[in-house]
């Protein structure tokens, strides 16, 4: 019977790579190929086999790919880390069932006279096709350079280890869970255990190791070396000792120093293995009904991934009143923005901007009053809010996909509406630009109410002139967001059937080479698109500060510039409203 | 009402749609059938002005699709196989954005009656994702009526109904077409053009084979017999393959 499965499996992989390499016939495929495999040769291959000849510059030597004086730290803190998965797999485990099947899988294997140990092997070897590429793709990502060295069998059966007893003790632990479940442990009661059970723990270890702990000295912060010992110490104390212990023989294959150290770290992991593998197999717990469940979840899910309405990580729909009140006549662009506000979360309104203002404004007020030391914490988290304010305008746009984007799977109704493309594209991207403006304007609020320099600044950062440039970011916001939104709506419109492409389920180097296109084709247009008003903003700067002031030539130079830059963007939306009119989805789908 | 001269559609050297002609007047439903993959969607997606034509041209209440596509569009109103619907706007609400689309001045007046006449009046204020297949066809045609249109357009309009529901949407039809609207609809279900349509045009690989009231059409390929059935027209029209 296994051998039937495994034929399933090895057929479909078969035939997966088949039409994998099949599809490399056409041009968008190749294209990515071409890109995902230069991608992968610069960053992971290129130092690859090298080292025999010329040195390559490596931060550590190619035969050890980690430093001595490092490696018991970062093998005690894999530990930790290992151990808190495995905590999260206990105390806030998924929902799916352990062992997840196909819709496929179900519809013909749960009706076979196929044994429930047959399917859990078949499943368990399944996963270890996963497993073996993963563990391949992490060595190649994280160690690549070490590959070519002797450590290359250390470092893929280490992944290969780690990953396999994760993997199965998450499902060991969902067919417990699940158990328990049957048995009437409701999911609060099992989290309350779980949790009691862990602070009794924590407060054991902490009972135990406590007079052998001390605080971190001045001499302990020296450098890392010391502050390395120093968490040696406390790691390898009393009852943490022994926690950690099943953790470090998964991980003593990776973390071995030669061959011989390898083959006998090989054991004990070896034998945890072979614990987990009996463990899952004899646990009699019903997962097919679950898997059914998750089976049906799965097909949903892929049937959204190729009408385009799927969205990662969004909340269950929920009934709720319209943002603002919508008249039945008027600019027919904000029945969009009302229409996309209503599908994103609700705390995004002008309320909610309104509070998060006020609050920001009435802490920097009672900053004022306070020390030295203070003040330095405080510029800091004004740093940050400015840093996470650029992040969200270069890559919100990205992630925001509340606009025509999530809407391609009613173009058909969208374009039996009686308006121009380009009013309906503006439209659509009237909400991310609303929300990504809202959040970016608050970073600035808070890097400008936050800067309080404990030093002497030169002049053209006097705080007079360090509230003009926030308001001429302020003002730019708006604009550089509908731009930068503009490219990727654009792309789904131009080149649909990239766009698509993208967008479907599985891997693959073409893909990802796709997705690199996408990526850096929106970079290298926006850059674009900014340099006529950058060189613009330069001159203006230039010739008019001698004259007006640098407030005034600041503030003269944003204005054009965002004049300069409405023009680009209204030009693109008339041209992409074209686009959009002429638009056919369909054409793209044919062979 | 619903002009239509020389429409062509290709995709590639692929021809979908092959000079095709016809015209609608008001109080007409016209059915469009043929076998798999004969163009009745394609056309229809065309003269909705959803998808561009390759040539020819398309009047719509008296406007040319291609020249002036919004005032043309004011007037119809296109009802896809599956219903199109946002998953985050309740069924009230659906009606609130198409009003604002279209610019019905106190939408509400209208919106409650079609509502009550479609059954989903005490669903008001539920998301699509709480309505059954029925139920979010008939918001889906209650938005595309909420504007009047006087033009209309069914793509299989009784996909996935009960037969009460398909009961309800003949009537509905028929009560539109009473009304003075040009109804234009894709099916392949004989019995809902023997009930429902004036005319029919019968399409194979895209190329019109048979045009005229359903009694021209009867008449056409019956070859003299009596009580010959529709399905067996449409055999004999068609020639009993897809291709």
């Amino acid at each position: 019977m296994l051998r039937a499965l495994l034929y399933l499996r090895l057929t479909s992989l078969k035939n997966l790579l088949w039409s994998r390499l099949r599809r490399l016939r056409q041009p968008k495929y190749l294209v990515g190929a071409i890109v995902g495999a230069a991608y992968f040769y610069f960053f992971f291959f290129r130092g690859l086999g090298r080292h025999s000849g010329t040195p390559v510059p490596t931060i550590v030597p190619t035969d050890q790919f980690i430093p001595p004086d490092t490696a018991p730290v970062m093998f005690a803190i894999g530990a930790v880390i290992l151990l808190a998965v495995t905590l999260f797999m206990w105390v806030l485990p998924s929902q799916s069932p352990g062992l997840s099947f196909s819709p496929a899988e179900t519809a013909f294997l749960f009706a076979a006279p196929v044994t429930r140990q047959a399917l859990i092997h078949f499943k368990l070897l399944s996963n270890q096709i996963s497993v073996l590429f993963q563990s391949l793709f992490f060595s190649l990502v994280f160690n690549a350079r070490a590959l070519s060295g002797a450590r290359a069998l250390h470092i893929v059966v280490g992944w290969w280890l780690v990953l396999t007893l994760v993997n199965l003790h998450y499902i060991g632990s969902s067919l417990t869970l699940a158990r328990w479940f049957e048995r009437g442990v409701s999911v609060a009661r099992r989290r309350s255990l779980f949790l009691a059970a862990l602070l009794l723990l924590v407060a054991a270890t902490l009972a135990w190791i406590w007079p052998k702990l001390r605080a971190p000295t001045t001499s302990d912060m020296v450098d890392v070396e010391s502050l390395a010992r120093w968490l040696l110490t406390v790691l390898d104390a009393g009852l943490l000792h022994w926690i950690l212990a099943p953790f470090k023989w998964v991980l003593a294959p990776f973390f071995s120093a030669n061959l011989q150290n390898f083959f006998s770290a090989l054991g004990p992991a070896g034998l945890l293995l072979v614990a987990h593998y009996v463990w899952v197999l004899r646990l009699e717990v019903s997962f097919e009904e679950a898997s059914l469940v998750q089976a049906e979840k799965r097909a949903v899910r892929r049937a959204e991934i190729h009408a385009g309405t799927y969205r990662f990580g969004r909340s269950t729909p929920k009934a709720r009143r319209g943002p603002f009140s919508l008249a039945d006549t008027g600019w027919p662009e904000f029945a969009f923005l009302w229409k996309n506000l209503l599908s994103t979360r609700s705390f995004f309104n002008a309320r909610t901007w309104l509070v998060c203002a006020a609050a920001i404004l009435v802490a920097s007020q009672s900053v004022s009053r306070i020390g030295y030391m203070q003040r330095n914490v405080v510029t800091l988290v004004g740093v940050c809010a400015l840093v996470i304010g650029v992040y969200v305008l270069v890559f919100g746009p990205l992630l925001a996909r509340l606009d025509l984007r999530s809407d391609l799977a009613n173009a058909d109704v969208l374009k039996t509406y009686p308006i121009p493309g380009w009013r309906l594209i503006l439209g659509e991207l009237l909400a991310p630009i609303a929300i990504l403006t809202g959040i970016i304007w608050l970073a600035l609020l808070t890097g400008a109410s936050s800067f309080h320099p404990t030093q002497e600044l030169p002049d053209w950062l006097a705080p007079s002139l360090r509230y003009t440039y926030t308001l001429c970011f302020a003002l730019l916001t708006p604009v550089i967001v509908a731009l930068q939104l503009l490219v990727p709506n654009a792309a789904a419109i131009v080149f649909p059937a990239w766009f698509q492409a993208t967008r479907t389920l599985g891997g693959g180097i073409d893909l990802m080479g796709q997705r690199l296109i996408f990526v850096f084709g929106q970079l290298a247009i926006i850059l674009l698109a900014l340099i006529p008003a950058a060189v613009i903003a330069a001159v203006l700067i230039f010739v008019t500060q001698w004259y007006f002031g640098l407030a005034f030539a600041v503030t003269f130079a944003t204005s054009i510039v965002v004049l300069v830059l409405a023009g680009e963007i209204w030009i693109a939306l008339w041209w992409l409203g074209g686009r959009f009119e002429r638009f056919d989805l369909s054409s793209d789908q044919r062979p | 009402m619903i002009e239509v001269a020389g429409l062509t559609k290709r995709y590639g050297a692929f021809t979908a749609v092959d000079d095709l002609s016809f015209s609608v007047q008001p109080g007409e439903v016209l059915g469009l059938v043929g076998p798999n993959g004969a163009g009745k969607t394609t056309s229809l997606r065309c003269i909705a002005g959803i998808i561009p034509a390759s040539s020819g041209s398309i009047r719509v209440g008296g406007h040319d699709l291609s020249i002036d596509p919004v005032s043309a569009k004011r007037s119809l109103a296109f009802f896809p196989d599956e219903p199109r619907l946002f998953e985050y706007l309740t069924v009230r609400q659906h009606l609130a954005f198409v009003a604002r689309i279209y610019g019905v001045a106190q939408h509400e007046r209208i919106a409650q009656p079609l509502l009550e006449e479609f059954e989903i009046a005490d669903k008001a204020d539920e998301l699509p994702g709480a309505l059954s297949r029925g139920m979010k066809q008939k918001l889906a045609i209650a938005c595309g009526l909420l504007h009047g249109p006087s033009v209309m357009f069914f793509d299989e309009p009784l996909t996935g109904l009960d037969p009460l529901g398909i009961r309800r949407m003949k009537d509905s039809i028929l009560q539109r077409a009473h009304a003075g609207a040009a109804i234009v609809l894709s099916s392949h279900l004989l019995h809902l053009l023997q009930e429902v349509c004036s005319h029919v045009l019968i399409l194979k690989r895209g190329q019109k084979i048979a045009h005229g009231t359903v009694a021209e059409v009867v008449d056409r390929f019956s070859n003299g017999e009596a009580n010959v059935s529709l399905e067996e027209i449409f055999i004999r029209a068609t020639g009993g393959t897809e291709t």
